[in-house]
């Protein structure tokens, strides 16, 4: 498609993206506290996710706030940044879920949550690689 | 990795914000570069040199003390 790759290009950049995002995650949130009988903590989590949304609008004149949010490849470094910064996230996540693991099966569990959690960390770490590894 | 980015900015009479534009990324990136706390890509690196009508080698110079060498 010739005006797929600069309609998707134009999206990503939007500063609306992350805002409306954050209003659907919301959305989603209070749908499914709805369905599971919490309305009052589904109308509560929309209303974090709002606030967020507006919040980030507001900052949107910052510039560093602006190349975080808005996926803007002109900028390297702030892509460079998002990347290190996804990277130590997830090595603490990784971390965390070894660490509940290994406190569930002291605690005499069967690794609960934490099981499935390492492997789909492990099975996406070992795809994401094998793809990279052809791309580069 | 030492360079000439803020002297030859300067001499030109450039803002930070003013070269950043020029080559499509921030002040932030800009200052980074300065200050050598971010090391650019090669297109960057090429687009800064060519900015200043310079070569790649005559804006970056490996730091010799930084490498030992």
């Amino acid at each position: 498609m010739s005006t797929g790759t600069p309609t998707v290009h134009r999206v990503m950049r939007s500063r609306w993206l992350l805002p409306a995002v954050l209003v659907v995650a919301g959305l989603v949130y209070l749908g499914a506290a709805w369905a599971g009988g919490k309305r009052q903590l589904g109308l509560e989590m929309l209303g974090v996710m709002v606030l967020a949304a507006v919040a980030l609008l507001l900052a949107r004149r910052n510039e560093t706030v602006r190349g975080f949010t808005t996926a803007d490849a002109r900028d390297e470094r702030f892509a460079h940044l998002d990347l290190l910064a996804t990277a130590i996230s997830g090595t603490f996540t990784i971390c965390a879920v070894i660490v509940g693991f290994i406190v569930d099966i002291a605690r005499g569990g069967n690794g609960g949550p934490y099981v499935l959690l390492a492997v789909i960390a492990g099975v996406s770490y070992i795809a994401a690689l094998v793809v990279l590894r052809f791309r580069s | 990795m030492r360079n000439t980015v803020r002297e030859l900015r300067t001499a030109r009479g450039l803002s930070q914000g003013q070269l950043g534009e020029a080559l499509r990324v921030s002040r932030q990136t800009i200052n980074a570069i300065e200050t050598e706390r971010y090391l650019p890509s090669l297109p960057l690196a090429i687009g800064l040199a060519r900015f200043f009508g310079l070569s790649v080698e005559e804006v970056f110079d490996v730091d010799r003390n930084a490498n030992g060498a």
